[in-house]
């Protein structure tokens, strides 16, 4: 799995890259620990990824759990079927705000790097 | 005005002769050979303390005295003191320097010497060569020039003389063992090499005939051959060579290498082994022997003709059950007369079974696998649980679900002879390692061993979640993040798809099988319930060698 983070107008963009199981989720939850411990918001890309395990989606839920506290939001944006199947089969399909594509979010932006 | 010293006081001690003591100590540590050293030694102090004569006395191995080196009138180098009287005995007993002003006067002076070289003692200077407890000998000077008796500085002079010999003799000694040491383990060394070398290299996936060694200690006893013979039939044997050390790996080396010259030479196994023995008669040597089972397989037929000395009797696995095959006749190597009717032979059948051969290490490898007593039976437990696997990751399997836990003190050897004949068996059996690295992978086997059964998509990726949530459960908490090994296997019965995950680990409570309440929104303890959704059925089964955790899900109606 890749992780790439951009900043798109004040939001941060987490983009995931293969499947994320148990050997890069601890990669993922800090990378998502790191954004949310800045107080921005933050969309995840989910689009290219075909594979997430219970270890990937437990990063999701601390990174929305931390979300909550601050008051920011935390989107997950284009889920595969099989993703979104993960997702409803933990019946969190209806706790995270799920949005069909990050372009609306990150529009007439450049973007630039996040460490 | 301050009187000079009279002899024997403080002051005339030995830091007048420091000279003498530094040049000695030099000579010492430059030297290469500590007995010319020492004798070098003797004379100085002869010449230093106006001795008219002087002996150095080292303790033999039987305890007695010998004389190394003699300076004066008498030469009495050779001379042996048996243990007893005498100034000299005295020193060495009490391990302290001994200063005797007339010898007629002190009753422990034992005159016997002095009557057999015509020499007269009237004082004697003895100092201890020792090291600590450690005891090497004396230095004696007699009589100083001009008839006064010798000093207390002389005596200090004569000790401090004597400490540095004795470091010196200890030295050279822990040199020279060093070097013993260092000899052995370059011989072992190239030993284990030259045995590593000699074990066949790894078979092909399609070969019927595989085998593994582990070596407990670095040159091993055991071995085992894999000669494919030019009609299509291959020869194969495994022995064990009794003693350890230089001595069996030479024996081992010679047998291996017998068995492959002569298996292309004789007609059957039992001809083989006899013409071995007739081998080894020749350079026997005393104190070893070889246990060995020579074989050939007739894959076309797949036919087995076994010949068996002295060795483990091999095991035939045929539909779960174990038959043992024991004709045999004594070990290789012991007394030729005990083969002079020949070596029997026995047909084995193989029918779609796999026969196994084992040293002794295997077999009594019994001890704690993942907190489990491993029974006898257990290893072919293991074996038979495993039959699905590819041969050569079976015996991996073993070996690694054996290793998990118990110290295997002996060699192992296991090697497995199969019948390529067999119906192909509808399931795959795999063998990874219980790592997150590992996930990728063993999803990727899952997902195309399902696909090979016809399985759809969504079957597929269902299985693969589940398999993949149960591999983390098995890593997180069966291993606790710790090294270990899961097998993985997949069967068709019938329309449902059967998923088995065993490991070595210590069991665990079925009870962490059930699935939390999913109102809470919190991070981890998704797995399970992952794995009970998208599964028919999830729950631990009693693993069939009794040790570590098998877990079984099934999927109803996942194939067609």
């Amino acid at each position: 799995m890749n992780i790439t983070s951009t900043l798109c107008n004040e939001l941060a963009v987490v983009a995931l890259e293969g499947d994320v199981d148990l050997r890069c989720s601890p990669a993922l939850r800090k990378e998502l620990l790191e954004r949310t411990f800045e107080r921005r918001d933050i969309v995840v890309d989910l689009s290219g990824v075909g594979y997430i395990d219970s270890s990937g989606i437990a990063g999701l839920v601390e990174a929305y759990q931390g979300a909550r506290d601050n008051g920011t939001r935390f989107l997950l944006a284009a889920p595969s079927e099989p993703v979104l199947r993960v997702l409803r089969l933990a019946r969190l399909d209806r706790v995270f705000t799920i949005v069909d594509s990050v372009e609306p979010l990150a529009a007439a932006s450049p973007g630039e790097p996040l460490s | 005005m301050i009187p000079p010293d009279p002899p024997g006081t403080i002051a005339d001690g030995p830091s007048r002769h420091l000279d003498l003591i530094a040049e000695m100590m030099a000579a010492f540590a430059r030297s290469q050979d500590v007995e010319t050293t020492l004798r070098l030694a003797l004379i100085r102090a002869v010449e230093r303390l106006e001795a008219e004569a002087g002996s150095l006395f080292l303790l033999e191995p039987d305890g007695a005295l010998r004389c190394r080196a003699a300076v004066g009138p008498v030469d009495v180098t050779g001379l042996r003191l048996a243990p007893g009287t005498g100034i000299v005995w005295r020193t060495i007993e009490t391990n302290s320097p001994q200063r005797v002003a007339d010898t007629g006067r002190d009753p422990d002076f034992a005159p016997r010497v002095d009557d057999a070289t015509g020499f007269v003692t009237r004082s004697i200077l003895c100092a201890p060569l020792a090291a600590g407890p450690e005891r090497l000998g004396a230095i004696e000077l007699f009589n100083k020039q001009g008839g006064a008796p010798f000093s207390d500085a002389d005596l200090g002079l004569l000790q401090a003389l004597a400490a540095s010999a004795a470091l010196a003799m200890i030295n050279a000694r822990l040199l020279a063992g060093l070097a013993e040491q260092e000899a052995m383990q370059r011989d072992l060394d190239l030993a284990a090499e030259i045995q590593r070398a000699m074990l066949p290299p790894p078979q092909g996936v399609d070969s019927p005939v595989h085998g593994l060694n582990r070596a407990a200690r670095r040159v091993s006893g055991d071995f085992y051959e894999i000669v494919p013979l030019s009609d299509g039939r291959i020869a194969f044997a495994i022995g064990d060579v009794a003693g350890k050390g230089m001595k069996a790996a030479l024996l081992m080396a010679r047998t291996a290498s017998l068995f492959r010259c002569l298996v292309k030479r004789e007609d059957g196994p039992g001809r083989v082994l006899a013409a071995i023995e007739a081998e080894l008669h020749e350079t026997r040597l005393a104190g070893t022997f070889v246990t060995m089972i020579a074989g050939l397989l007739d894959p076309a037929r797949g036919r087995v003709v076994l010949a068996n000395a002295g060795h483990e009797p091999p095991v035939l696995v045929h539909q779960g059950r174990f038959v043992e095959i024991t004709e045999g006749v004594p070990p290789l190597g012991i007394d030729p007369r005990l083969f002079d009717d020949g070596v029997p032979e026995t047909v084995v059948d193989l029918d779609g079974g796999a026969l196994y051969l084992f040293t002794d290490g295997l077999t009594e490898a019994r001890g704690l696998v993942g907190g489990v007593m491993l029974g006898a039976d257990g290893v072919l437990g293991l074996l038979a649980a495993f039959a699905a696997m590819d041969a050569a990751e079976r015996l991996e399997t073993v070996l690694h679900a054996l290793g998990g836990a118990v110290s295997l003190e002996d060699d192992v050897t296991l090697m497995v002879v199969e019948d390529r004949l067999r119906p192909p068996v509808p399931a795959v059996q795999r063998l990874f390692p219980a790592r997150p690295e590992a996930l990728a992978t063993i999803r990727a086997a899952v997902a195309e061993t399902l696909a090979g059964l016809g399985a759809s998509a969504e079957v597929a990726a269902d299985c693969v979640l589940a398999v993949d949530e149960a591999c983390q459960n098995i890593i997180r908490h069966a291993y606790k993040g710790g090294e270990g090994d899961i097998v993985l296997h997949v069967a068709r019965e019938e329309s449902d798809i059967v998923i088995r995950l065993m490991d070595f680990a210590p069991p665990v409570d079925p009870a962490k099988l059930v699935s939390r309440p999913l109102d809470e929104v919190r991070p981890g303890g998704l797995g399970t319930h992952l794995m009970r959704s998208v599964m028919d059925t999830v729950g631990f089964r009693p693993p069939p060698p009794g040790i570590g955790n098998l877990l079984e899900m099934v999927k109803r109606n996942g194939v067609p």
